[in-house]
């Protein structure tokens, strides 16, 4: 099951994670992105406070965007994994491509 | 051996017949010049009652042999068939009679013995006409049988036997039991005269020749009685055949069952078309209720609706719409009616509210037809008809009446029975294909399946100085995790393990593209770090958007007893140091391939090169293992692998294998599966045996 909350804070979009991105709905995932890159954000905040899982095919979803991102001058970080997400995240190696912040303060301060 | 020959027993019966005929004319005109020369001839009339009866008996055997072989449920045939002979029987009679007129006072007019010859002609002639009509009226009072109507025919036989010898007992006197025994029998020709139930099942044209022949049945039957009688008046036939209780009930059961049938098919003509009507929709019934056949399509079934619907409630117009996001093509089904007149109507029915209402329901499948009143100038009533299929109303049929209120409920009814079953007809045809679509794919994700198997290595390279063993499974038919080995030398030999993100059909296209390029780079000499950029950068060019693959690699020198790894993404690889009795997660740095799938790739992959012992355990794993969740949804995870390995170190690598699956599978849960692909590898270094 994944919920996606979004809201705005500081002028990024925030987009909140609830539950699990599988290969199931990491499509949702894909829809919620590429509805803010169509309505103009250039600034994309992921919480992943209430992210307890994150498969390859969800991983794939942030992998997708890496390109265009960079391209567009759009910045996403990620923010709030829990461990077992981050763990995730690191052994991928997507760390060192995405910013990953302890809290959403960090990630503003940043 | 005596070959029998086949009798034929309508012939036999046919010759004994005349002969009985012959011999009952000759023993009567013997008797005739015996009185007439006043000698005693010595032939009693019993003699001639015996051939009479004889006589009855060989023309029933004829007949009913005649009939039952030509039986055709054709009852027009049967009644053309008495028709016919009593018209025949009539003729001959009448004949006689202007032969006896054009005579008049003649000699010849009062010679007793031709007067006697024709009396015998007429009353074989007029025999033949009752037994035979007799016997087909039997065949329509048997047409449906029942045990009762059986029982009542038999009934009627014996007592027909009985009337044939009842001669000998009343010697042809007209007396009060000749009367008793007529009535009995006319009251049983009465009964059986209730069987009329071939008559429905005449078309209207059919019931207008029938009354044709029935009149002439009639006509015949009541000039052959006058006839007997005008005999049995003139008193010049010393041994009277006709006044015989058996003849005299076969006249009253013939006409009685004959009138009978006059009337009724009288009275049924105006009704003949509501038969007619229930008949075609029957057949209708039966024709959509028979599933398409393989070559037909949907479209027929629709077309084979609307002509049912529209004989059914006589319509004078009608079409069907369907929906067009539905895909049945060419439905655009038009009867007796214009494109532009539809368009009218449609608007027409789109004005009323209740049309509207009925229309954009949330609960097709409880859908009534309705019956909408028009006010266009040629059509005043229509019907609309939803067709729900599979719980979705995927169009409906308009039916149009020029008369006011033109539907009546027994129409509707028998309507919306043929709309449900052409919509079952259609939706078995559909799930019919789904299921036959379904057995395809099937099959061919079996032959997925085969072939990824084959890519899979059955025999991996290996020296003396390491045991190896691996194991994969696929949480679908085909999955995306990838192992294999290679020799490069006789002292280096390679390892991977891959795993390509998602799982399924996707995954397993990128798994085998993984293999082309492990086997394509692994002959260029490439260090592991270099090969991982090379593999980015062939797979970026091969990956969908959003996949990627993680692997791992290790080259092994065995001569040096070094191991240089490198991890792209991968799940770190668990090594075990015999010496020291520990073991680690080997996690450094390293992307993903076809994550970044440029130059930039370079700077995030790393090598490790490390030393190996005797002893010491490699376990490669793919991210389905560690992931792994059981019911409480706790992942297996890192620690249990390390120290299950821990634990077992000292068996070969086989038993360690099958030790970490048999845990996962504990751990899981009995029966549940684990819906992703995990794959291990497992590499033990020893001592060579020699």
């Amino acid at each position: 099951m994944l919920r996606i909350e979004k809201t705005t804070e500081n002028h990024s979009e925030i987009l909140s994670l609830f539950g699990e991105v599988d290969a199931s709905n990491s499509v949702i995932l894909d829809e919620a992105i590429q509805e803010l890159v169509d309505g103009g954000s250039k600034s994309i905040l992921i919480d992943g406070k209430n992210l307890e899982y994150i498969s390859s095919a969800g991983l794939g979803v942030f992998m997708s965007y890496l390109e265009d991102f960079q391209e567009n001058g759009i910045s996403m970080k990620i923010c709030d994994l829990v461990p077992r997400v981050f763990e995730v995240f690191k052994i991928l190696g997507l760390d060192q491509l995405i910013p990953i912040y302890k809290d959403r303060a960090a990630a503003f301060a940043d | 051996m005596i070959k029998l020959p086949s009798i034929h027993i309508g012939k036999l019966s046919l010759l004994l017949a005349i002969l009985v005929w012959l011999a009952l004319l000759f023993v009567d005109l013997v008797r005739l010049f015996g009185m007439i020369n006043e000698i005693d001839s010595g032939i009693s009339d019993e003699i001639t009652w015996i051939l009479e009866i004889v006589f009855f008996f060989t023309l029933y055997g004829f007949y009913s042999y005649s009939i039952e072989k030509n039986i055709q449920s054709d009852f027009l045939n049967l009644l053309w068939r008495a028709a016919s002979t009593g018209i025949f029987a009539s003729g001959v009679a009448l004949l006689i009679e202007l032969f006896y007129m054009s005579l008049g006072d003649s000699t010849l007019a009062s010679e007793l013995f031709l007067k006697n010859f024709f009396y015998h002609v007429n009353f074989a002639l007029t025999t033949i006409f009752l037994i035979s009509s007799a016997l087909l009226w039997k065949h329509l009072i048997l047409y449906q049988k029942s045990k009762k109507v059986v029982k009542q025919w038999q009934a009627f036989e014996f007592a027909m036997l009985v009337a044939m010898f009842f001669v000998f007992f009343n010697k042809n006197n007209f007396d009060y039991s000749f009367f008793f025994g007529m009535v009995i029998l006319l009251i049983i020709s009465a009964v059986l005269s209730g069987n009329l139930k071939w008559i429905p099942y005449l078309t209207f044209k059919e019931k207008w020749k029938s009354l044709l022949f029935l009149f002439f049945i009639l006509v015949c039957i009541g000039y052959l009685f006058r006839r007997f009688m005008a005999y049995s008046e003139a008193e010049t036939y010393q041994v009277n055949l006709t006044d015989n209780l058996f003849l005299m009930a076969l006249f009253g059961f013939i006409f009685i069952y004959a009138l009978f049938s006059f009337l009724v098919t009288l009275f049924n003509l105006p009704t003949s078309s509501v038969f007619e009507q229930k008949l075609t929709e029957a057949i209708n019934f039966q024709r959509l209720s028979q599933s398409i056949q393989p070559g037909e399509n949907e479209e027929q079934v629709l077309d084979i609706l609307l002509d049912s619907c529209m004989s059914a409630s006589y319509a004078d117009a009608a079409w069907i719409e369907i929906n067009p996001e539905e895909q049945i093509i060419g439905t655009n089904q038009l009867r007796f009616l214009d494109e532009p007149t539809k368009h009218e109507l449609s608007a027409l029915i789109k004005n009323q509210k209740n049309a509207t209402d009925w229309a954009t329901t949330d609960k097709p499948e409880m859908l009534q037809p309705l019956t909408v009143k028009l006010t266009h100038p040629r059509y005043e009533s229509t019907l609309l008809v939803p067709i729900v299929i599979n719980k979705t109303a995927i169009g409906r049929m308009v039916l149009c009446k020029e008369v006011r209120d033109g539907f009546n409920k027994e129409m509707v009814n028998i309507i919306s029975t043929f709309v449900r079953q052409a919509c079952i007809a259609v939706e078995n045809h559909r799930l019919l294909n789904q299921a036959i679509q379904n057995e395809r794919y099937q099959e061919e994700l079996k032959i997925a399946q085969r072939v990824q198997k084959a890519l899979l290595p059955t025999k991996l390279d290996h020296p003396d100085s390491f045991g190896i063993c691996a194991f994969s499974n696929a949480a679908d038919e085909v999955g995306g995790d990838y192992y294999d080995t290679f020799k490069l030398d006789e002292n280096r030999y390679v390892l991977i393990i891959g795993d390509v993100s998602g799982k399924g059909t996707s995954a397993a296209f990128h798994m085998s593209q993984m293999k082309g390029v492990f086997h394509s780079l692994i002959q260029l000499n490439l260090s592991p770090a270099q090969f991982m950029i090379k593999a980015n950068s062939a797979l970026s060019k091969c990956l969908g958007k959003n996949h990627f693959i993680t692997a791992s690699i290790f080259f092994i020198d065995i001569a040096e007893k070094k191991i240089c790894h490198a991890r792209a993404g991968h799940i770190p690889t668990l090594f075990y140091k015999a010496k020291d009795d520990k073991s680690e997660f080997m996690l450094f740095d390293g992307l993903g391939l076809g994550i970044l799938r440029n130059k930039q790739y370079e700077n995030h992959v790393h090598e490790k090169t490390f030393n190996y012992e005797s002893g010491d355990i490699l376990v490669l794993i793919t991210d389905g293992i560690v992931e792994a969740k059981n019911q409480k949804g706790q992942q297996f995870g890192f620690e249990r692998i390390r120290s299950l390995v821990e634990i077992h170190h000292k068996k070969s690598p086989l038993e360690i294998q099958n030790q970490l699956i048999e845990s996962l599978h504990v751990f899981v849960g009995g029966d549940r599966l684990i819906d992703d692909d995990y794959s291990m590898m497992v590499v033990k270094f020893q001592d060579p045996i020699n």
